[in-house]
């Protein structure tokens, strides 16, 4: 029994001593992303060719986060991370590259250069939807709306957009779909109570696929998607996008870099490249 | 060999304590981290203020914790009860029915709540059609305290020493009249601390809320409506919180761990009086 | 009359939690089951790949059902030493002044929310293995070491309870023979009170295995199958919170299939804690 004992905490001793003077000088790539069906990753994919619309081809050690902003906090803690994030999610404690030298900002977006971004699109069943959710787009979209888009930080679509006054109607409204829309839908929402103080708006924010799911079964009446509607989804939804998201790729603050190429961020997703050394 | 003996006594001595230092530093760990950081952040607006995008406060989330924590002990505590007085005053020892319901208790007791998430979202979410609401949330939460409540309480009515019932009989009381006006008045110090074990569950569960309870910020206007407790709040809060989120989820966190060590100590404190009582 | 009526109430009472475990079995295996038929259960149970917005999609948990294993087996290897050793402490070291809060100290311990131990882990352990060993920090070892504590006071309990109740005179016995306290609590006690430790440990795993918000902050949820404690996991629990807000069809039966098999788990668990239960009751005779 005593040398079972004794075996076990020179094992244990021997094993701490190992690992720790093992010493950690690797500069492997922590690749962080979203859950499948994610909006923002569905998008993210896309753009950056990971995905082919059929087999998504995502390094296969990637971390997976679950919501825009986890992918900031690990991030953040992590020296040796790249992810991508949604534009409203990026905060000083992080660091945005430039991808083929284009910054990502409202004004590349509009003029094109900055090719990773989506929209966000608000959508109603193409037959039977409602008056109030009719109208509540039209505030989205209006002058009012599209102002709170920008203060938001995202991108307003629309430059010359009517002005909204209210409809005086009354009811409830429930809206589902991506969490990444959370931060702007909930602003858009307290203004939009402002005007109709009648109307009781209800968001949950369960995902863009689920969100169209739940507006096609008349859970919701409005979807929000954080992606544009796919072909099939066009048929039997009606979609208005209130606001442009450029997805930045972040990585650490203490990372030296400041800009990366399109192909090697493919390349890091990939997992074809496994180093921060390899990383021009 | 006294030596030796010594020598191994010695170690498992050391052991004893480290593991007990462990234990200890690893509370003091947590609690030291989410306080400190809880206190730095405070505020009374994020605690008490309005809720609004620009002020995620959790005043609406406290509402919600205490409705949902009165609803499902509405439900969940009466009907435990009547069956822990079954259990230990009506059935025959080591009858058939005992059996399986202890078994099914100690099959719910094991049950992740993550498997009662899935569970209250497709059976009181879709089946029933309550789709994410409190009602919802409490149902489902109600079935995980069952086994919690009712073992606690089969405990103390245990406790009660024979004769107090004898006594009862002897005075020619009935049996109902025996249980309602004896046994249970006797354990209940027992019972009540279970409720209020159970209350801190509430008030912790996060995975079987998320999908039932749902999690959109707002105060509730009816059962029907979907709102979030403390602690989705604060999972929300680290998901989709933005930079301020994290101030939120510290605060919460704060807020969360004084009330669950104001609930064990009040717990202990009436449960400490069962034995006390029993025992001149 | 009422006593007759009042004796139906309360059991159909009791009978509530069989109806209830009835249902929850029904729901999740008929939710399950459309998955098992397109995917066909052994290539659900043994695939490796999860993928389920490709064309054609695939689920396989395989990967998921190890990493479950792996993580709970980390939180043993860390929970269990620690979690019996103090509870020797408590039922035989732990002086009476210092009892009364270390035992408030460990029901703090049980109630702190889930979430809590995952943000804790997300902050400060995940940074801390990677700074200081291999990978990227977010792994089996973090979610072990973040279980660990977490079962820790389920064993704590439950073994400081069967310590106690292990009659004084095996313990006094020991000492009047001449073995020194810690012989006494190692070869007497504690194999006098196994059948409860044992029980406390099960219950444990059982916490491990169904625990989701610290693991899916914590764990990385790449879906692969670790080949060292420093690689990314991702746990049964994990991939049904992190997936079933965003799930339809087939793709929302497969979760639903993941809580199934989950669930067979811990129906297995309380076989094996039965096992342990009868077993001590013919010991004890």
């Amino acid at each position: 029994m005593e040398k079972i004992l004794y075996f076990v905490f020179a094992a244990g001793v021997s094993l701490f001593f190992n690992v720790s003077c093992g010493g950690n000088v690797n500069n492997e790539i922590t690749v962080i992303s979203r859950e499948e069906s994610s909006g923002t990753r569905g998008a993210f994919d896309e753009l950056i060719k990971i995905s082919d619309g059929k087999i998504n081809m995502l390094f296969r050690e990637a971390i997976i986060v679950s919501s825009t902003d986890e992918a900031a906090f690990k991030t953040e803690v992590d020296k040796r991370a790249i992810a991508y994030t949604s534009i409203g999610s990026v905060t000083g404690k992080i660091k945005t590259l430039a991808v083929d030298g284009v910054e990502a900002n409202e004004e590349n977006v509009k003029r094109g250069a900055y090719k990773i971004f989506r929209p966000f699109v608000a959508g109603v069943p193409g037959s039977g939807s409602s008056p109030l959710a009719r109208d509540f787009i039209s505030y989205l979209v209006s002058r009012q709306g599209q102002k709170i888009v920008v203060t938001a930080g995202y991108i307003a679509p629309n430059d010359e957009a009517s002005v909204y006054s209210a409809s005086g109607l009354a009811g409830k409204l429930t809206l589902s779909g991506s969490t990444s829309v959370e931060k702007i839908m909930e602003r858009l929402k307290e203004e939009y109570v402002k005007f109709n103080p009648d109307v009781k708006v209800e968001i949950n924010y369960t995902g863009s696929t689920a969100g169209i799911k739940d507006c096609l079964s008349g859970k919701s009446n409005i979807v929000m998607s954080s992606r544009a509607f796919k072909a099939d989804e066009k048929e039997k939804l009606e979609g208005y996008a209130f606001a442009l998201d450029a997805i930045a790729v972040i990585v650490n603050k203490n990372n030296p870099i400041d800009e990366i190429s399109s192909e090697m961020v493919t390349k890091i997703f990939k997992g074809e490249i496994r180093s921060w050394s390899d990383v021009k | 060999m006294a030596s030796r003996k010594n020598v191994f006594s010695i170690i498992l001595k050391v052991f004893v304590y480290l593991a007990m230092g462990v234990t200890v530093l690893s509370l003091a760990g947590i609690l030291s981290y989410i306080l400190v950081n809880g206190v730095k952040t405070f505020k009374w607006s994020l605690i008490f203020g309005k809720f609004s995008s620009q002020n995620p406060s959790m005043s609406f989330a406290i509402v919600t914790t205490c409705v949902t924590i009165f609803l499902t002990l509405l439900m969940a505590a009466p009907l435990s009860v009547f069956c822990a007085v079954y259990l230990t005053e009506y059935a025959k020892r080591g009858s058939k029915i005992v059996r399986y319901v202890r078994l099914a208790t100690e099959t719910l007791a094991g049950i992740p709540s993550i498997v009662f998430g899935l569970f209250g979202a497709i059976f009181f979410g879709t089946v029933l059609g309550f789709g994410y609401s409190i009602l919802t949330g409490c149902f489902t939460v109600a079935i995980m305290l069952l086994p919690v409540i009712i073992r606690q309480t089969e405990e103390a009515i245990k406790a009660v020493p024979d004769l107090y019932r004898e006594g009862s009989y002897g005075l020619g009381a009935s049996k109902l009249r025996t249980v309602f006006k004896i046994v249970v008045p006797s354990a209940a110090p027992g019972i009540v601390s279970a409720i209020i074990l159970s209350m801190g569950r509430i008030i912790g569960e996060t995975a079987a809320l998320i999908f039932t309870l749902g999690s959109v910020a707002q105060l509730p206007g009816s059962l029907l409506d979907s709102s979030r407790t403390l602690a989705v709040h604060m999972y929300i809060a680290t998901r989709d919180g933005g930079a301020a989120g994290r101030e939120v989820a510290f605060l919460t966190g704060t807020v969360l761990v004084f009330i669950i060590f104001l609930m064990n100590v009040a717990a202990s404190y009436i449960g400490g009086k069962v034995g006390k009582d029993f025992e001149n | 009359m009422k006593e007759k009526i009042a004796e139906y109430f309360f059991l159909i009472c009791s009978l509530i939690s069989i109806g209830a475990v009835a249902l929850i079995c029904f729901f999740i295996f008929r939710g399950a089951y459309p998955a098992v038929q397109t995917v066909g259960l052994w290539p659900f149970l043994t695939g490796g790949l999860w993928k389920p917005t490709d064309i054609p999609p695939l689920f396989g948990i395989f990967n998921m059902i190890v990493g479950s294993v792996y993580v709970t087996a980390g939180a043993c290897l860390i929970g269990v030493p620690v979690g019996v050793f103090t509870a020797v402490y408590m039922a035989k070291y732990c002086p009476q002044k210092i009892y009364a809060g270390m035992s408030q100290l460990v029901s703090l311990l049980a109630g702190i929310p889930s979430i809590i131990y995952g943000f804790f882990g997300m902050m400060l352990i995940v940074p801390f293995i990677a700074d200081n060993f291999s990978g990227n920090g977010n792994s089996v070892l973090a979610a072990s070491i973040v279980l660990g504590v977490m079962v820790l006071p389920t064993i704590i309990k439950v073994s400081e309870v069967s310590l106690k109740a292990v009659p004084k005179t095996y313990y006094e016995g020991a000492l009047a023979l001449g073995a020194t306290k810690e012989q006494s609590i190692f070869f007497v006690l504690i194999p006098a009170a196994k059948s409860g430790i044992l029980t406390g440990i099960v219950l444990g795993i059982g916490r491990a295995i169904g625990e989701t918000m610290a693991v899916v902050m914590v764990a990385g949820n790449a879906n692969i199958l670790p080949e060292t404690i420093f690689k990314s996991v991702r746990t049964l629990t994990a991939n049904i919170v992190l997936e079933m807000g965003y799930a339809s069809g087939t793709h929302f039966d497969a979760i639903v299939a993941t809580g199934a098999v989950l669930f067979v788990f811990i129906l297995l668990l309380n076989l094996v804690l039965g096992v342990i239960n009868k077993g001590s009751k013919t010991a004890g005779t």
